[in-house]
């Protein structure tokens, strides 16, 4: 029996994520301790001031630019690539997973659909690619991603965007623009984290989108007349009630925060209304921001733990297949990479 | 799982707690010195990324004050829009995942469990215990 039933990412995709996640957490930590400087000066001073943050967020966008042009080629180019796009196109299953999963929360529903399905266990086979959140997710980083180059390259090339905006205060309102777009996706990301690292079967991590799915055994033999996904065979950790409470609060704060934030603190380059510094909605607001920071910052260190948690998978495997015992788990029908 | 005893389990360890207690205190001590390092002031560092004069507005005047292009105005107000929508609806998908997040914990086996005595099936509390 084992919880890694989900191997369905290539090694390209979960190096991909890796790497899409390291450079979109840049991105975050530099463009709000600009936007959000009353309440995350901290991070702007060990970031080396705005000179330095503003270098950091030009570099880690190309890097952005980098990844998301190699994604589209890829997608494009290869089979694999483009029998993604049916994977990734909503169906009624998915807005049925949607009802259900509302219904379950109410415990009007005894399972999560099989579109819903993190945890598949016995039922792998029932189960899609994608989850209808990670359908959602899909479509929304994608469109924000797309929306945050353009417009960030647009407010880089200052002489570039002066053709097209009379005023320099024109031009600030697209910068105000581009970091509203941002907050979506800083929104999204923290329900990403959550949903990801706090699953109760596999919490710490959801490994999917970290161990490729070639090294996954494929079936479990003595499984395979079992009914049901066979969660209750697993056991809970001990520390998974505290710690996923704790993170769902942090999360809830986190994400109204900069939800809030985003309203009141939008002026370029002063805020539209005075600000009321020290008054208690402030203070509330700035740890409220900080919160969202350190749920960013955790997912930063959960994304690196699944990195050492393949690199200690790969080596267990590579143990096994040499031992001399060897068979079961290292027999993997290769997909393509 | 680990029915074979590691080095580790004879070795004495440090208690959690004064793990907790000296990582408080290195933290404080540490957030104390780079205070006293700063001269006992806050670190805050201005922003100068638009020069005081903008055209059309001065200082405390906002971008919409110069603002001549409308379709600028309502592109963000629409984004003000779609961040709050989207937002709430973000949040409510936390809630529906915590919620099944704890319904699923309920059917797994509790922290401790054995196999011994028990066989799995009898000890199956299918879903109904939440704490
Ligand atoms: C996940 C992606 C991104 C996020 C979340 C993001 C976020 C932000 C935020 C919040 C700001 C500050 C806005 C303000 O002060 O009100 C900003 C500024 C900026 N961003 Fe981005 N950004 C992203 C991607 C990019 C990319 C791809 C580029 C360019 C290639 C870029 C270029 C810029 C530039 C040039 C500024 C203006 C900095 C200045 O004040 O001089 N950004 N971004
Ligand atoms: C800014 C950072 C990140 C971005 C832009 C990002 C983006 C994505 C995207 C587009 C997907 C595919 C759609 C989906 O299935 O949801 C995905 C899947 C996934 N991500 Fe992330 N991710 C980020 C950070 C993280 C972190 C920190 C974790 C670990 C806690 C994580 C864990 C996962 C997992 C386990 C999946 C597979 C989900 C599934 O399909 O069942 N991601 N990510």
């Amino acid at each position: 029996m084992t919880n890694l039933d989900h191997g369905k990412f290539t090694r390209m995709t979960t190096t991909f994520h890796s790497l899409l996640a390291l450079d979109v957490f840049a991105l975050f930590f530099t463009g709000y301790a600009l936007m959000f400087n009353d309440h995350l000066w901290w991070l702007l001073v060990l970031m080396g001031g705005n000179v330095g943050v503003v270098a950091v967020h030009r570099l880690a966008g190309l890097g952005l630019i980098a990844l998301v042009v190699f994604w589209m080629v890829m997608m494009l180019i290869t089979d694999t690539g483009r029998s993604n796009f049916r994977e990734i196109v909503p169906t009624r299953e998915d807005v049925d997973a949607f009802v259900q999963d509302v219904k379950f929360m109410l415990g009007r529903a005894d399972e999560r659909h099989p579109n819903a399905r993190q945890f598949a266990g016995y039922e792998s086979d029932e189960v899609p690619l994608l989850s209808y959140v990670g359908k959602g997710v899909v479509f929304i980083f994608a469109i924000e991603l797309t929306l945050l180059v353009v417009s960030g390259l647009l407010i880089w090339s200052k002489s570039g965007l002066m053709q097209y905006f009379a005023t320099r205060t024109a031009a600030m309102a697209f910068v105000v623009f581009h970091g509203l777009l941002g907050i979506i996706m800083l929104m999204g990301v923290m329900f990403h984290i959550f949903e990801h690292g706090f699953h109760p079967a596999f919490y710490p991590l959801e490994t999917k989108a970290f161990i490729p799915r070639r090294m996954i055994p494929e079936s479990h033999a003595d499984d395979a007349d079992a009914d049901g996904t066979g969660i209750e065979e697993l056991s809970l950790a001990s520390s998974w009630n505290k710690v996923a409470n704790l993170m769902g609060v942090l999360v809830v704060i986190g994400i109204t925060s900069v939800m809030t934030a985003s309203i009141v603190d939008e002026g370029y380059p002063v805020p539209r209304e005075l600000h009321l510094e020290g008054s208690p909605f402030d203070l509330l607001l700035t740890i409220g921001i900080n919160v969202g920071i350190f749920v960013l910052f955790v997912g930063l260190v959960l994304s690196l733990y699944g990195n050492v948690v393949r690199r200690r998978w790969e080596r267990q495997l590579r143990e096994e297949r040499e031992g001399p015992a060897a068979t079961d788990g290292g027999d993997v029908s290769s997909a393509e990479d | 799982m680990a029915e074979y005893e590691l080095p580790e389990d004879e070795v004495s360890t440090y208690g959690r707690a004064s793990i907790l207690f000296a990582a408080a205190v290195s933290l404080v001590v540490t957030a104390v010195l780079a205070w006293a390092a700063a001269g006992f002031d806050v670190f805050y560092e201005g922003l100068f990324r638009v020069g005081p004069t903008v055209e059309g507005g001065g200082v405390g005047s906002d971008w919409v004050a110069g603002n001549t292009m409308p379709a600028l105005d309502f592109l963000i107000a629409l984004i003000h829009a779609a961040d709050v929508i989207l937002g709430v609806f973000i949040l409510f998908l936390v809630f529906v995942h915590w919620a099944a997040f704890r319904r699923l914990a309920a059917q797994m086996r509790p922290p401790g469990w054995t196999r011994s005595g028990t066989t799995p099936d009898a000890e199956r509390t299918d879903g109904g215990e939440a704490e």
